[in-house]
Parts: structure tokens; sequence; C-alpha cells
């Protein structure tokens, strides 16, 4: 066990290396200059070879590379060109904003996903099921900023229901706190929400046919015991699997969901990073995430390899 | 969407590398452009309103009897400001903050004028125009509790001068020496005169930092700046917003009505709408010409008009392929090598019914750099020619040229530059013109530019109070963003004696004379001006805009 796991520790660093060149190349092969970027209308010759050689933007490609992992090794993930502040600071701050999101996000989708999908389920061929397929596609159809927008006119300008952008952050209002965050996740979670419904549709349908649903109706056992008790719980099993990894498209769905409801999230902030060329922020998102990547997937494969005796064998072998 | 992401999830070790590069495209991909400096609409647009027609409201000072003290404001902003440090900021949108927290030598007034704000009085200049003596305010105090005087006046305009990074050494010009004859009295001694150097102390080169701020961050000021201001730097949040407080030690803090103000970036110009009209922000900048129709029909609101003191236009790759800052090299195509082509491209261009059907009439048509708002404008500064396809045609056959003119202009990928773009192919086509256009996102569009990389390009610039700032460095053979390439001796003799003068009818003159030299050579072909359309709730009271497009938020207050 202890040789698998070194393997799959050793696998992790090398992607994590390779993720970090790759980046760091990639940012620096896109078009537009930092320095450019950064002096806007108000630039000169001189400014700019003053703010290139700030940043170490006229170093060559490897002393540049050496200084970003030097430094990133010990922690110091290097400051904004654009702002100046810790790039550290800025990821610390935006990171929490934007999980909360997504896990806010995915409760939405996943009470109004399983809901949706069970009545699709039990009512199969009758009207009902036909609102929930049509609610899933327009779901999955109909983006988000569309969505956010639609939801910022009606519920926020008609109704003023919702605040149409800002954010506070929980522990200092956890009211406030909901009250901002509850119309971004409901916009973000509705994607999620279509394709929970049709996974708990599928599924659903699946455990309805089983022969223990079966027995458990001869048995007596009322129509809901059957349901929530039998069919849904071995039903989520898929969801929950399913959940889980649409976590990572979640996060990248924030990005827009984000921007309409002006949170200052992880994603709006790679998002104006990259727009305004930020390299220092940008490598540091970009190797935040893939870190985070590459320790779920890590912690992933060291679970399987618990269940299952025979991935461990195969690494071992 | 979502879906598609299952199979690489589902895999180990070599798909989280494969998940992270693609959630970095998925990111990069998603969102809209955000353009920290003028693209085309970015600063206003247009209106079907009458009202809307041309006519500038800066909004009025707060009766002190009507409005109530405290109250967060909250002003949604359509960009966000880069660094808060005054010597090295370079966007407009940090002038907004600046405005509220870090005060001027020298502010401007609603006719453009500059006035005295920590200075008692405008410059007293010398005979020869090498000397400027500024007499101080006294009894101001910064934010930290550090008195103003002369010495930190100077560690200002020093560290502008030497700083590293510095974007106000060029507006500061040729000075050789700042001296303290008295803790009131600063004397700016220049190598040769330098008239742009006043309306440059009106803006950021003018602020002064406290110098015990600047000794103990150094080049990290703009994490806590300190100046002397209404309100005093509280937060920020990157890309999100930032924050500002009443400063109690203010000199005129009875005139401040606000507790704090929040400045928050919600770079979409319809959201930016939403937040006013559903309360959640009272100001919002840059209204969008689709949303300030509404607000002006929607009684609770004001929409704040003032025409900008820049333009926007097209600029011909003349000699610069090379890149900027390299010797000029002609680019070998018609339209860089003959004026005549691009003084038909120009006749062109019916100016009027582009503003009026683009804009509906609220932008104005700008044919020279020098505004019509500025004290330097005169009859020569403001000739135009008239839209005239057929003169066009004729200079087009004159100069030898095949028609259609195949001609591929570069401009910002966002929606009001790529309209504009659409009216303008459409328009030169009866010119004899077949104009390509080629939409880029924005940091590559500046990339592009100062290589050299285009043949026309569309862009615009956010203007300054003093002509020369709008003129020199854009059309001056060593001007820093003379991207066109440019090269006229008699030109930049006009724009050097103009720079020197101290006599303000003699610089007028020269504007002209200016004027009327790039209306031949044609480098930019000036389009329009845009105006600056700011929202406001009437909830609150005070709000200006002036025409140096800076919102001045800081002495309003929320109505009684």
């Amino acid at each position: 066990m202890r040789r698998y796991l070194l393997g799959r520790l050793w696998q992790s660093i090398v992607t994590l290396i390779l993720a970090t060149i790759v980046v760091f190349v990639g940012v620096r092969a896109l078009p537009g200059d930092p320095a450019l970027a950064l002096a806007g209308e108000d630039r000169d010759p001189e400014s700019l070879r003053a703010i290139r050689e700030q940043y170490g933007l006229d170093d060559s490609l490897l002393v540049q590379f050496w200084q970003f992992v030097s430094h990133a090794a010990r922690g110091d993930l290097g400051q904004s060109i654009r702002t100046g502040e810790s790039v550290t600071t800025m990821i610390a701050n935006a990171l929490p904003v934007t999980i909360e999101l997504s896990v806010l996000a995915i409760l939405v989708a996943s009470v109004l996903g399983v809901g949706a999908g069970v009545v699709a389920a039990v009512r199969r061929g009758r009207p009902a099921e036909w609102a929930a397929n049509a609610l899933a596609l327009l779901g999955l159809s109909v983006p988000n900023f569309w969505l956010g927008l639609m939801a910022i006119l009606y519920l926020s300008v008609a109704l003023g229901l919702f605040p149409a952008s800002g954010f506070v952050p929980f522990f200092t209002d956890p009211v406030g706190n909901l009250h901002h965050l509850i119309l971004p996740a409901l916009i973000l979670g509705t994607g999620l929400a279509a394709v929970i419904m049709r996974q708990t549709r599928s599924s659903m349908l699946d455990a309805l046919s089983a022969d223990y649903i079966r027995t458990a109706e001869a048995k007596g056992l009322s129509p809901r015991a059957v349901i929530g008790r039998h069919a849904l719980r071995n039903s989520l099993i898929v969801v929950v699997t399913i959940v889980g990894l649409q976590l990572g498209a979640l996060i990248s769905g924030a990005v827009v969901t984000e921007r309409i409801f002006a949170l200052p999230g992880f994603g709006k902030l790679t998002v104006d990073a990259v727009f305004q060329r930020d390299y220092p922020v940008i490598q540091a998102v970009v190797l935040v995430t893939a870190a985070a990547y590459i320790l779920i997937n890590l912690l992933v494969d060291l679970l399987y390899s618990v269940i299952d005796p025979r991935i461990r064998v195969r690494g071992d072998a | 969407m979502t879906t598609r992401r299952l199979p690489f999830l589902l895999n180990r070790s070599s798909s989280s590398f494969a998940g992270a590069a693609a959630g970095v495209i998925a990111l990069a991909l998603i969102g809209t452009a955000c353009s920290p400096v003028e693209p085309a609409g970015s600063e206003g647009g247009g209106s079907n309103s009458q009202q809307a027609g041309g006519q500038d409201v800066f909004g009025d000072p707060a009766d002190p009897a009507q409005v109530k003290p405290g109250g967060t404001l909250t002003v949604a902003l359509s960009a966000d400001p880069d660094k808060l440090d005054p010597t090295l900021s370079r966007s407009l949108y940090s002038r907004y903050v600046f405005h509220t927290m870090c005060e001027k030598l020298y502010d401007l007034g609603p006719d453009a004028k500059v006035v005295p704000q920590l200075a008692t009085a405008l410059p007293t200049i010398s005979a020869d125009g090498l000397s400027l003596t500024i007499p101080l305010k006294q009894g101001v105090r910064f934010a930290d509790g550090g008195t103003l005087d002369s010495t930190a006046v100077k560690v200002s305009i020093e560290r502008g001068l030497t700083l590293a990074g510095s974007g106000r050494k060029s507006e500061l010009g040729p000075i050789s020496a700042v001296e303290t004859p008295d803790p009131n009295t600063v004397v700016i001694k220049l190598s040769k005169p330098f008239a742009p150097l006043t309306a440059a102390l009106a803006d950021r080169a003018g602020m002064v930092l406290s110098p015990a701020a600047v000794s103990r961050l150094g080049a990290n000021f703009s994490t806590a700046p300190v100046c002397v201001g209404p309100f005093k730097f509280a937060s920020r949040v990157a890309q999100n917003s930032i924050k500002v407080v009443k400063d109690p030690l203010y000199y005129d803090a009875a005139k401040v009505h606000l507790d704090a103000i929040e400045y928050r970036i919600i770079t979409d110009s319809s959201i930016r709408s939403a937040n006013l009209k559903s309360g959640d922000a009272q100001v919002a900048d840059s209204l969008s010409t689709q949303d300030a129709p509404s607000l002006q029909q929607d009684g609770t609101m004001t929409v704040l008009q003032s025409q900008s003191l820049g333009y926007q236009g097209l600029t011909v790759n003349i000699a610069n392929a090379n890149g900027i800052g390299n010797p000029l090299k002609p680019l070998d195509t018609p339209i860089a090598k003959d004026p005549r082509i691009r003084q038909a491209l120009a006749l062109s261009v019916d100016r009027e019914a582009l503003v009026k059907s683009i804009f509906n009439g609220l932008n104005t048509v700008a044919c020279s750099p020098v505004s019509p708002k500025s004290e330097f404008t005169s009859d020569a500064a403001q000739v135009c020619p008239p839209h005239d396809p057929a003169k066009a045609k004729q200079l087009l056959a004159d100069a030898g040229a095949s028609t259609p003119y195949k001609v591929t202009m570069i401009t910002s990928n966002n929606p009001d530059s790529l309209r504009l773009a659409q009216a303008l192919q459409a328009m030169v086509k009866e010119g004899g013109f077949d104009l390509v256009i080629k939409p880029v996102e924005y940091a590559s569009l500046l990339d592009q530019q100062d290589r050299g990389d285009f043949e026309l390009l569309q862009l615009g610039w956010s203007g300054r109070v003093d002509p020369d700032a709008n003129i020199y460095n854009f059309v001056g053979t060593s001007g820093s963003q003379n991207v066109a390439g440019y090269s006229n001796p008699e030109v930049d003799e006009l724009l050097t004696d103009a720079r020197q003068s101290t006599d303000k009818a003699d610089r007028v003159k020269l504007y002209g004379d200016v004027v009327a030299k790039l209306q031949q050579d044609l480098p930019l072909i000036y389009l329009y001006r845009q105006r600056n359309l700011t929202g406001v709730s009437k909830k609150v009271l005070g709000i200006q805009v002036y025409p140096d497009g800076v919102l001045r938020a800081a002495f309003a207050g929320f109505a009684k």
C-alpha cells in the first residue's frame, strides 16, 4: 500500500509540474502584453520598460519560470501586476465565496432535481412528467447569463426580493450572506438541477421495475414507503456520484454567475485576470485549481484502492 | 456542457491535469470583454430622448438643507481601477476613487477650467515660463494626521518624476527642481517652458501623498494609500469592490455628508443599470445607449451627461511598420503612401449620420483633436470637411487606386465598437472603399497597435484638459503613442511652440494651424466625441460629472 501511495504521490507531483509548465507557457503565448494592458492609455516606452523591469517580464522565460516556481514553493504567489495586491490574499478571499456559492447551488439543484426526477418517474407518461422533462430541457438549454439577467430584472428590480449584486461574508452577517447568495445559487444550480432530474428519473425508473420493489409492494408497504425508502434510496447512489462529478463544472459555471451578480469569487478573479493579462494571478489561480483537481483525484484513487483491492494489486505489480 | 466533463473526471491522475487545463480554457472563453479604456461607446452612448440632444448635465452640488448625514453610497463602476497609487495609476476609473480620497493642487471646474484645490491660487508663472510658484492651503492634514506642507508636495512631485513605472513622468514635463522656500509655498523650476503643467497638476500628477505613508510603503503605497481627502481608504476586494470612509481630519469635513462610499465593479452595462433600478447601487457610470433612455424616463433617476474631452477615430498606419519606439518605416500600401486615399476615406464618412444612427444624436461630431469645450478651441480647430462620397471617388481615381479600395480595420470586439465598425463599413462603400472588419480582444488590440500590425485601427482617447495631451503624443514624431508612425516636421514645430508658449491666444492659433495640417495628412481620422453618461438615483443629491469624465461623489448625500 505504501508503495502504491508513493507511486500515486509521485504521479501527482509530475502532473502538477507539467500543469505549471503548460500554464506558464500558455499564458505567455496569449496575444497581448501585460505591460501594455496595465499601461492602457497612459503608455510611453519608458513606462512600459519600467513595468516590464519591475515585474521581470523582460527576463528570459527560464528565469521567469524559476522565479515563479521558487516563490510558489515557499507559498508566495507574487503580486498582481494590475493592483499590486498579494495574489495569495486575493485567492484566499475569493475561494470561499465560490465554494459557498457552489455548495448552495448543489443544495438548490439537489432539492429541485431529485424532486422533479421522482415526480417524473412516478407520474410517467402523464403531464407531470412532460412538465418535468420540459423544465429539465429548459434548464439545460437556457444559458446562465440570460437566466441571471432575467432573475435580476424580475426578482430584484421589479419585485425587490433579492439584491442584484454584492456580497456580505457569512461570519459578518449570515442572513445577509444567504440573501445575497440565494439568487446566484439558484441560477447556477439550474443546469445541475436538470442533470440531476434526468439522472434521478432514469435511475428511479430502473429501480421501480426491479424485483425488490415488487417484493416491497407485495409486502403491503405504502407507495410512499416504496418510493421513498426503497426506490429513491437506491437511485440516489448514482445521483450522488453525478453530483460529485459535476462539482468541477459547477465551479467553472460560477464564472458567469459571479460576473453577473458582482460576486468576489474565484471565477471572476480568473476571467478578469485573463483579460488584463495579469500573469501572476492567472498562473496562481490555475496552479491552485490544478492542485485541487489533483488532490481530489488522488483522494478518489486512494478510496478506490481501499474499496477495490484489485487496483492496489495492479499498482503494486 | 456538464455531461462532457464526466469521462476525464472518472479517470485518474492523467485526467487531473486535463481537467485543470480544460477549466482554464473554459474560464478564458467565458465572460465578456473588460475594457479599461476607450473602445468605442465605452464611455457613453445614445438616447432616444430629446433631452439627450447634446446638452451637458453635470449635476448640482448638494444643498446641505436637503441632505441627511450618514449612509453608504454604492457606486456601480464599469471597470476595476488599477493601482490606488496616484503615481503609478493609469486607469480612468482610479481617478473616480482618488477624487474622494486624494485631493490635488488644482481641480477642474464644470467649464473645464483649472481652479485651486489644495493650492490657494493658480500658479504664478515667471516671465520666461521657467518657474511656477504655487501657494498652499494652510491647516490641511493627511488622513494619517500628518500636515500638508511644501515638503510633502515636493516628495509627491519628485516621486512622480523618479519612481519606476511612474505614469506621471511625461505629464510633469521638463521639471528640473522643486523648491520649498517656506512650508506654504512650492516653486517648480523647469528646464524649458511647459504650458500643460498646470492642467497636469489638476490630475493625478497634482495629488499630494502623505510623506509618512510613502516612506513606510514605498512602491506598495497602493495597498494602503494615504492622502488628503473627504474620505480615506478603507478596503479593497480584488476585482470586486473598493470602500472609502469619511475622514474626520479633512479640512472641510462639515461639507461631507456620507459615512462611506463603496465602489462596486460591475462590468456589464445592463447589469449596472439593473442595479441602479433595484436600488442596490445609487450611481452607475458609463451607461449604454440601450439603457440610458429607459433611465431618463424613469422618474426616480437622473442621467448626468458630459461631453468627453477626447475623441473616437480611425488611425491609419503610415509608417509604424517596426512597432512603436523603433525607427519609423513607411508601409508599402497605397493608403499609407498617398494622403489622397486617406482624404477619400475621411470624405466617405458621414459623421452626422453616424452620430444620429448609431448614437441617436447623443454624441457629437469630431473632426479634430481639440474639443469644442476646450478653452483653446477656435473656428480653425473645429473646421469639418463635409461628407462627399463623389469627391472621395474622384480622389481615389486621381491617386490611381483601383476601386473598391480594400482596407482592413481592426477594432475592439465589444458590441458598441462592432456596431460602429459595421456602420462605417456600409458608409464608406459609397465612397469606393471595401472596409474589412477584424474584431480583436482589447488587450490584443493594444498589442497589435503598438507592434504596428494593422492597416487601419479604430480606437479612441478619453481626453485631457490641455490639448497638448490630446495631440502631441499621438501625432508628434516622437509622440509616445504615435501609432500611425506619422512624421511632419511642420506639425512637430507647431506643437512644440504651442507647448512652450505661455500666451493663450498664441496657443489657440497654433492648435488651429495644427488641425489644418492634420486634416491634409490625416494620420488620424477623427469621428466623434463621446458623452459620459452617469445614472444617479434621485435619492442621492450632489453627484456631479465634469468634462474630465471623473465622477464626483465626495460631497453627495442622501436626500432627506
